[in-house]
């Protein structure tokens, strides 16, 4: 079954693609017209990393799948976990007021291993913020050797929402971020020229950005192809926020860099927003998910008597926890698409600094945060690690190794410490992968066979950050047919993707096992596994939507583990 | 009645004032988005009272900014004063049924859905009571730069 051999044909990538010279030297310095020069250059060698098939070249689960049903992430890897985070704001966007100091030391307290540095992309961010943040990041490296302290940007998607935008650290890295943010940042790019802007498109959400964000993702997977660096990631933030990342738009970002856009966030940040008045919050909708569709919204998202694509459901992003809904409609093609949970932290719930006095359009910096001596309900947010955990696992904790981990979905989306651990394998019990593969994982079956699940879940071993020990009250094993690709690129539901069955903990915590068989399995299908406190659950067992200004986060909590797709052969 | 359509992006204030400082009396302001071209374009539609009955570029479906009994819907509600008082058609819940008893909070700012010539209000539960999906005062990410 293994034929992938006879193509050995060992291109080295730094010999081949142009690794000096950015895109601003072109004399066409149009982005568009950039990209795709770049990316072009870099198809030979995207061949030639296919056919190398193992080792480090990240082969792509589709490629692989092509090769001859080779499983990826296959099960029983020592791979460890490492919790982290990978939407943080720092006192260099406009809106946020922290230093990267205190980010670190606060997500390093609270356990986690990894986190990203993502401040809003801009003009003034592009111009000044880059050179500062810089240091910053290599200070807080040095302060935390054991925190992973990734660089990164958040990235307005021309056409769309936000996105995370990350690389290892490596000689390139803030050259390629600083060129990819000149280059094809929304704020940058529909900005007027006189204001320091591009004004090439006219709103940074206006579907004539669209082009650019492929071309966007064209250019890391290029960056990632000519060996300027090992690795780079996206992944979409709170994607249904305002309605304005339509199905076609995560399809082709998917389509346009599988390597490099990779998920999104299950669940948004700013969890601690919809704590009531009442209870001393702020009284707003959780995640800040308040809106209603504006002129770019995606006409498919209207909110109706059922559903509000605009409100959080359990803490989660309406396109991750809708059965059967927009993720769901992806995971059905046999899309890998990966979710997570990030803080989006700007200001924490309760905290007493508010944002430095500085100029930021002319300095890029708010500078260094003000004690007002009072606490801020009206703040939304947590500090890393203190809520939100994107669980990934990993072979060993360096920066590459763990990207490869979310790179390769082997990834739970864990709300207030619901679950410290999930080893999920899937394999065939019939002819086929018998010793199966993990999350994100794909493995194969002869048809007709028998596929077993075998979910061992390890509770929360102590308490979370409000204090309490959080109680994992069910697990929901969720399957759907692989349908193959869609001929509607805005298609947004897999009515086939069902919860097949629930099981219940009762008073079982700790390590707990539960296996589950799909026998005789006549066509190719995913799964996936999410779990509840049962606090908030709808008569089929979902999340419910969210109140406005009445969500305690801490009595209403999910994780999500990503899916296993087993091809049946 | 005639209808006539202006596009460009406007705030709800903008569009009002425009359709005052007309001249012509509008008794029923919608905003929708043309998306027939490349880039979304948003479109104001006024229904001009006193004009010959005309149907000009008349939306399936848009938000209505203004419409008649407008005025009269502050604080709060029942779902069926709502009705009864208003152009309003129909108070729809997501998720939640609405009796005609059911309380709403307008906040001052209702902006019902225009669909097919009826003006449906969508609203949603909150810590106490319903309320208006869409707001006037929505979270404005990156301090509404963006």
């Amino acid at each position: 079954m293994h034929n992938h051999d006879g193509h050995e044909d060992h291109h080295h990538h730094h010999e081949v693609a142009p690794v000096e010279g950015s895109w601003q030297d072109s004399a066409d310095d149009h982005p568009v017209s950039v990209a795709r020069r770049r990316f072009l250059t870099g198809l030979g060698i995207a061949v030639g990393g296919a056919a190398l098939g193992t080792g480090a070249a990240a082969a792509s689960p589709e490629s692989d799948a092509a090769l001859g049903h080779r499983p990826t992430n296959p099960w029983g890897r020592r791979d460890r976990w490492f919790a982290g985070d990978h939407h943080i704001h720092t006192q260099y966007s406009n809106d946020g007021q922290y230093p990267v100091a205190k980010q670190v030391a606060e997500a390093r307290k609270h356990g986690l291993d990894w986190v990203v540095i993502t401040d809003h992309g801009g003009v003034a961010h592009q111009k000044f913020s880059i050179d500062q943040v810089t240091p910053d990041i290599e200070r807080a490296r040095k302060t935390n050797r054991d925190v992973l302290v990734y660089q990164g940007l958040e990235w307005n998607i021309p056409g769309a929402e936000h996105a995370t935008v990350f690389m290892p650290p490596g000689r390139h890295t803030v050259d390629i971020l600083r060129a990819f943010e000149a280059g094809y940042d929304g704020n940058v790019l529909s900005r007027p020229v006189a204001q320091g802007g591009k004004g090439l498109i006219s709103r940074s959400t206006s579907a004539d950005g669209e082009p650019y964000a492929l071309a966007a993702l064209r250019y890391l997977e290029s960056q990632v192809l000519s060996g300027r660096t090992e690795i780079a990631l996206m992944f979409a933030n709170h994607p249904a926020r305002r309605g304005v990342d339509s199905p076609h738009e995560l399809r082709g970002w998917r389509d346009a860099a599988p390597r490099v856009a990779v998920g999104m966030e299950g669940a948004p940040g700013h969890q601690a927003a919809g704590i009531a008045k009442a209870a001393g919050g702020s009284g707003r909708a959780r995640g800040i998910y308040d809106a209603s569709p504006g002129v770019d919204s995606f006409p498919g998202y209207a909110p109706n008597a059922t559903e509000n694509p605009y409100r959080t459901y359990g803490g989660f992003d309406w396109m991750t926890a809708k059965v059967g809904g927009l993720w769901d409609s992806l995971l059905a093609e046999g899309r890998p698409w990966w979710v997570t949970s990030t803080s989006d932290v700007h200001q924490v719930f309760n905290d007493t600094f508010t944002n430095g006095p500085q100029d930021y359009e002319t300095t890029g910096n708010r500078g260094a945060p003000v004690d007002t001596g009072v606490k801020r309900s009206d703040y939304g947010d947590f500090f890393p690690g203190h809520y939100s955990n994107t669980v990934v696992g990993a072979r060993s904790k360096s920066y590459v190794d763990v990207m490869r981990g979310l790179q390769s979905g082997k990834v739970i989306a864990v709300h207030g410490r619901l679950v410290d651990g999930l080893d999920l394998r899937v394999r065939a019990l019939s002819e086929g992968d018998n010793q199966g593969v993990t999350l994100g994982g794909r493995t194969f079956v002869r048809r007709g066979g028998d596929v077993e699940v075998t979910i061992e879940v390890t509770t929360a071993g102590g308490p979370n950050f409000s204090g309490a020990v959080p109680k994992l009250a069910k697990l929901d094993l969720i399957a759907g047919p692989i349908t193959g690709p869609v001929a509607d690129r805005d298609v947004l539901s897999a009515p086939r993707t069902t919860l097949v069955k629930t099981f219940e903990l009762g008073r079982k915590s700790g390590r707990v096992r539960f296996t589950y068989v799909f026998r005789g399995v006549g066509e190719s299908f995913y799964l996936r596994v999410r779990g509840s406190d049962g606090n908030r659950v709808t008569s089929d067992g979902g999340p419910v939507m969210d109140v406005i200004g009445d969500a305690n986060p801490w009595t209403d909590l999910w994780f999500y583990a990503n899916p296993v797709f087993v091809d049946v052969v | 009645m005639a209808w006539i359509s202006l596009p460009g992006r406007h705030s709800d204030h903008e569009v009002l004032s425009a359709a005052d400082d007309s001249g012509l009396v509008a008794d029923l302001v919608l905003t929708w988005v043309d998306r027939s071209g490349p880039i979304a374009v948003p479109v104001i539609s006024m229904r001009i009272v006193g004009t010959a009955p005309e149907a000009l570029d008349l939306p399936a479906e848009g938000r209505c900014v203004r419409f008649p009994g407008q005025d009269w819907l502050v604080g709060v509600l029942t779902a069926g004063d709502i009705v009864a008082g208003s152009a309003i058609d129909e108070v729809v819940g997501v998720g939640v049924p609405v009796t005609p008893d059911s309380p709403v909070d307008t906040r001052g700012f209702l902006r019902p859905s225009y669909q097919d010539g009826r003006l449906v209000l969508l609203v949603e539960p909150t810590v106490d009571g319903l309320r208006p999906v869409e707001i006037e005062d929505p979270h404005q990410c990156c301090g509404g730069q963006h």
